[in-house]
């Protein structure tokens, strides 16, 4: 399941750097999603930032899963975007019943998220045994990754942040299912392609902008957006041809498998 | 408070550690049985139990839309929940086993046990040297339906959990997935990678995950219950 499950695998920008930039970038971007809704351009710069936070999730579990998860690396790309269903509800949610104003969900989502993952990371050290030294923070950042994965790409989709509004958007309409799913591939499938003894942060980290950029397509599509739809097919395929091009360099060789000689005649 | 939310959350508490025991019985190979050399279906725990969960979860929404969350209703819900489950982890290991046998021409029989506590049947002779047994015998699939009836009762009990807070069954339906999904990895990790059913010793693991999934499911339950009062 893991390359040798030695973890330390090498990378060029630290972890944090990354996190921190996704967070970031993925929160500037629920609030675009939110404010140039009237313009509609929420899916076209919201869904371009939140897919940010995609390329942070899967950052982290390159980081996480190569100490060797024993259970697939699929698993904890699913348990990530399990918390961050919860906290992305919780977050649009909980301002109502409070009655605080609704712009604080995002930010509540990702407090939200970070209990939550601190508090399941420490569940699967302390009574389930997991040994990996660094389970604890991993889990709190893959919550925060798929909390703002999820609500920033259902923001995007509705338009809104008002809790009426997107339930009735995002969650009656089920575009939530969609997003746990998408957004949960795009975090988890990374690494799981990657995986190797080759494995190079550069070609993992590709891919991860491919994933996140294709997420957003799938969201252009179903929200029918042309500009994005045209936008984000046209970055996705820039990003996964130099993922081709980067993975031919970097294998032993590359064959192609010959045409059917012509017969002769 | 209201004495309606404590029980809420009771009941979400309790459907967590109902779902994380559940998946102990489900006999999950991973990657060495997807080549018939060890005892189980030939996927990770997470896959299985959430294809057992979400298909009891289905059945559990399908009931509650026609009988209601009260009274009798309750129980239906609970009970097709179970049921659902079990005919969509009955059918998954069924159809293994058929490949297993006829296609890769391998013999069912479990590894951790000499004979087969419910036929009687020896199992030692036919585990190939080198594996871990293969395919489902019949000990596994008895656990494993065992299993998928449980995970469908819990799964089915968050969802009347979550439908008696008040919210409406979409909501309930995607806070109950995000939930079932936390609590099956956290069994998962317990488990750590692959397990046969009840006779296995990794087993006797179960009472730290059913306590990792217990604390989860109460954060959880009270993160539910914030968003309704």
């Amino acid at each position: 399941m893991s390359h040798g499950g030695g973890g330390h695998a090498t990378e060029i920008y630290p972890e944090n750097q990354v996190f921190a930039v996704g967070v970031v970038l993925s929160l500037i971007g629920i609030y675009a999603a939110h404010f140039l809704s009237d313009y509609g351009l929420s899916m076209l710069i919201g869904g371009l930032l939140v897919s940010s936070a995609c390329v942070a999730g899967a950052n982290t579990v390159r980081k996480v899963a190569a100490y060797g998860l024993g259970t697939g690396v699929p698993s904890i790309g699913m348990i990530s975007l399990g918390m961050g269903t919860l906290a992305a509800v919780a977050g649009v949610l909980i301002p109502k019943a409070f009655g605080i104003p609704y712009l604080v969900a995002p930010i509540l989502t990702l407090i939200i998220a970070l209990v939550v993952g601190f508090i399941v990371g420490n569940l699967t050290v302390k009574p389930v045994g997991m040994k990996i030294p660094i389970m604890v923070r991993s889990m709190t950042y893959l919550s925060v990754a798929g909390a703002l994965a999820l609500l920033g790409f259902t923001t995007a989709y509705v338009g809104s942040l008002e809790p009426t509004t997107f339930v009735k958007g995002a969650l009656e309409s089920g575009v939530m299912a969609l997003a746990f799913i998408a957004a949960g591939m795009a975090i988890l499938h990374p690494f799981n392609a990657c995986l190797g003894p080759n494995e190079s942060h550069k070609r993992t980290l590709t891919l991860a902008i491919a994933c996140g950029l294709i997420s957003w397509f799938v969201f252009s599509v179903v929200k029918l957006d042309i500009v994005s739809i045209v936008v984000s097919i046209i970055l996705w395929a820039i990003v996964y041809v130099k993922f081709v091009k980067m993975s031919l360099n970097d294998a032993c060789a590359v064959l192609h498998v010959p045409e059917i000689p012509k017969k002769e005649e | 408070m209201d004495v309606s939310l404590l029980i809420s959350l009771a009941e979400i508490t309790i459907a967590g550690a109902i779902i994380n025991a559940s998946v102990h019985f489900v006999p999950v190979g991973g990657a060495p049985a997807a080549m018939a050399t060890s005892t189980g279906v030939g996927t990770g725990t997470t896959q299985l139990a959430a294809g057992a969960g979400f298909t009891g979860l289905m059945a559990a929404a399908a009931m509650a839309s026609k009988v209601g969350i009260g009274g009798l209703g309750f129980l239906l819900i609970l009970l097709s929940g179970a049921v659902g489950s079990m005919i969509m982890l009955g059918v998954t290991m069924l159809i293994g086993q058929l490949i297993y046998v006829f296609g890769v021409g391998v013999v069912p029989a479990a590894d951790k046990c000499e004979i087969d506590p419910i036929t009687k049947d020896p199992q030692k002779p036919y585990v190939t040297p080198g594996t871990t047994g293969h395919g489902i015998p019949t000990v596994c699939f008895i656990s494993g339906l065992i299993g998928a009836a449980l995970g469908g009762l819990g799964g089915a009990l968050a969802y009347i959990a979550l439908m008696n807070l008040g919210f409406t069954p979409a909501v309930a339906g995607m806070l109950a997935v995000g939930f079932f999904f936390i609590n099956a990895v956290l069994a998962s990790y317990n488990i750590g990678g692959t397990i046969e059913g009840f006779h296995d010793p990794k087993f006797k693991k179960m009472p730290n995950g059913v306590i990792a999934s217990l604390v989860a499911s109460l954060i959880c339950g009270i993160v539910a219950v914030a968003m309704v009062l």
